[in-house]
């Protein structure tokens, strides 16, 4: 049983075989898993997109998404257009949902590359909601989110969520309390000009009963994850707002 | 100016022990005497400037979505980043060994000094944190991922430093009994925290911010430099709590 | 003693108290500083590193005698990250909301230095059962911490206890808050964590003169 594991070639050989079996158990579990989790995704964002819009199972103090099974019909329900905003040019595109948001980001980086910006128009009991996309930096990694606005921009509701912030801290973007006071909330301020809405600390106004001042208020303890959302609401929607105008003059 | 900004940045205000709590096992434990700590802080820097860059051409050109496209159009689909923890950690490993070996061949006397702390670095998350901040925040360039992973070091380094110095003068005081070595280090270690939570000031104003906002993010910046404390990571305002 | 000899328990009940991971070992620290601003959060980590500390120690102690001694120490990070890859694609194809749940917790667990201490101090030199014991024993002590530092960092940082507001409704001025209590915010900060390790360092010491250092 005594085998010499100092020895070089007993090393090289080791590391060999190590590197083939792990590597090949975790690239075939990846590809086995890929379509099933690539599913699980697609599925996300369509309930992700429902959520802001309202269309959800929340419960009193509860953040439920709709059913996953029902996710697709569902969506097929409530999201009545799927537009694709480039250049100024507006078109249809029934897999808009599936345009990724950070590739887009990126591509952008290149200044004459111009971003394709999704737009999702829903109705729900009458009302037309538009669901804009939106993306940016926490503490840690990214954060993202759907944005549910009317024909003013005023927020319909929200989604948030993120990769990596901290439990408890930062991650609470994504508990009810903190995305139900964006409900109500504009994105312009008194005198028309876009200014997002800010995550603010200590802006005496916790209950958040003052829908017109631009601000909600921040989660205690998790600043540049709240500095993140304001930045990301304020960068990403500012791209729409053109679109919006539009929809205003016609 | 990105070169500068990034180097204050990731020295003061993203300190990988006080900001983020990277790499507290071996900051705590071998901090007894500043000799020492010099030896594990100078061999953090190497192995962060090494192995910084190193990933970065590893997730530049095989990790992340497309990044295969060198090799070829129809590899562009391939997304290999659920690798990248493993590739990060035997990149990591691989050069401390490495570095290991090649100091203990051509400088014994380094190797001496240094030697036993080599093994101690590969399991210090603040080397493989160094490497997934770098991954997770964009870092565009090749120069400033190698810059990001110096400047961290040096952070670390003005860390354990601090904290063994103060270790060395504090024995001659008179700490409670069961306080003692650990106890108040930790204590220390968490003031020494906050202090350093003022550095938060320094850097104000986002990145993402468009142009038309500078003037904006200038009065901002006033603003921020005008409040005491600004933390740097996570910051309470107890009255928007209370209020 | 059925189940334990009396030698095995004393590997799980040692590193509860007297060997702890975190008081005593100064391992896995910063997971313990990142994570304890909410009770749920330090039980969920608490848990995960039980199953990835249990199961790691017995894989690496069945490799123990066939693992290069100089390349031992990327073996062991290999062993692991793969590990908890394997678990976290698997939760993402079966278990959707479960994995996005504990995600945020895969890097805290891989670079987590408990893992690595146990497997280096333990499992390479002792058989698969008794490494089992240890790596049980070793996050249990690391979990109790864990969870003595979140209760109090959510009890006086935001006044709730697994989200309940068990001192009354800040907002609303009830319970404790209706006399003029309110919360530490400060408690919230990571700074905070280290400050209550330290005095839970104090505490225990001071009950088991034993440990007191000599400077």
């Amino acid at each position: 049983m005594a085998i010499n594991t100092d020895k070089n070639s007993y090393t090289i050989i080791f590391s060999v075989i190590m590197v083939l079996v792990v590597g090949s158990l975790l690239a075939f579990i990846a590809q086995g898993l890929k379509p099933t989790i690539k599913e699980n995704e697609r599925i996300e964002i369509q309930q992700n997109i429902l959520y802001a819009m309202g269309v959800n199972e929340n419960e009193e103090g509860s953040r439920e998404f709709i059913a996953a099974e029902k996710a697709e019909k569902t969506f097929a329900e409530y999201i009545k257009k799927q537009l694709v905003i480039q250049n100024g040019e507006v078109t249809e595109d029934e897999n808009a949902y599936l345009i990724d948001i950070k590739k887009e980001k990126n591509l952008a980086k290149d200044p004459s590359y111009s971003r394709r910006l999704p737009l999702f128009v829903g109705e729900k009991d009458g009302k037309t909601y538009y669901v804009a996309p939106i993306r940016g930096k926490g503490l840690w990694d990214a954060i993202w989110g759907y944005v549910a606005l009317n024909e003013d921009m005023v927020v319909q509701g929200v989604f948030f969520d993120h990769k990596g912030e901290t439990p408890g801290l930062g991650a609470n973007i994504k508990e009810r309390f903190f995305m139900d006071d964006f409900t109500g909330e504009k994105l312009f301020d008194a005198d028309n000009n876009f200014v997002g809405i800010t995550a603010a600390k200590g802006n005496a106004d916790p209950k958040n009963d003052n829908k017109d001042d631009n601000e909600v208020d921040a989660i205690a303890g998790a600043t540049i994850t709240g500095d993140g959302v304001s930045a990301m609401l304020k960068s990403d929607l500012r791209l729409y707002v053109p679109y919006f105008q539009k929809l205003k003059n016609n | 100016m990105e070169h500068i900004e990034l180097f204050f940045k990731s020295i003061f205000v993203d300190n990988m022990v006080f900001a983020t709590f990277l790499g507290m096992c071996s900051y705590l434990a071998v901090s007894k005497k500043v000799s020492t700590a010099v030896g594990l802080g100078a061999a953090v820097i190497f192995v962060l400037t090494v192995t910084v860059p190193l990933n970065w051409l590893l997730d530049q050109y095989i990790l992340r979505e497309g990044a295969l496209v060198w090799l070829g159009e129809e590899f562009a689909d391939y997304d290999l980043s659920f690798l990248s923890f493993i590739l990060f950690i035997a990149t990591i490993a691989t050069m401390v060994q490495l570095v290991e070996i090649v100091v203990e061949k051509f400088s014994p006397s380094l190797y001496n000094s240094l030697g036993i702390f080599l093994p101690l670095i590969a399991v210090n998350c603040a080397i493989l944190g160094g490497s997934l901040f770098m991954q997770s925040r964009d870092i565009e360039t090749l120069g400033l991922a190698l810059n990001y992973g110096f400047s961290s070091g040096i952070g670390w380094f003005l860390a354990i430093l601090a904290i063994a110095a103060i270790r060395e003068k504090i024995r001659y005081s008179n700490v409670p009994a069961p306080l003692r070595g650990l106890g108040i280090t930790f204590i220390i270690t968490g003031l020494m925290a906050i202090g350093f939570m003022s550095f938060g000031g320094m850097l104000t104003g986002g990145d993402d911010a468009p142009k038309a906002d500078e003037t904006k993010t200038a009065v901002q910046q006033e603003e921020n430099t005008n409040t005491t404390i600004e933390a740097i990571d996570e910051v309470v305002e107890v009255s928007t709590i209370t209020e | 003693m059925g189940l334990l000899s009396k030698k095995d328990s004393k590997l799980i009940l040692d590193p509860l108290a007297d060997n702890n991971p975190i008081t005593i070992q100064v391992l896995g620290i910063c997971s313990a500083l990142a994570i304890t601003a909410q009770l749920k959060a330090s039980i969920v980590m608490a848990i995960s590193v039980i199953f990835v500390l249990g199961i790691g120690n017995v894989v690496i102690s069945l490799m123990r005698n066939v693992i290069p001694s100089k390349i031992r120490i990327i073996v062991q990070l290999v062993v692991v990250a793969a590990l908890v890859i394997i678990v976290d694609q698997i939760l993402k194809a079966y278990a959707y909301t479960l994995s996005k749940e504990l995600s945020v917790f895969i890097g805290l667990i891989i670079t987590n230095c408990i893992i690595m201490g146990r497997f280096e101090a333990f499992a390479l030199g002792n058989g698969p059962w008794r490494s089992f014991l240890d790596g049980i024993g070793n996050a249990l002590g690391y979990g109790v911490i864990l969870i003595i530092v979140g209760f109090f960092r959510e009890l006086l940082g935001s006044g709730t206890l697994l989200g309940f507001k068990v001192l009354g409704d800040p907002i609303e001025k009830t319970g404790l808050y209706a006399i003029g209590y309110e919360n530490n915010g400060f408690m919230l900060l990571s700074p905070m964590a280290l400050i209550v390790v330290g005095i839970i360092i104090w505490v225990q010491r001071s009950k088991n003169k034993a440990l007191i250092e000599e400077h």
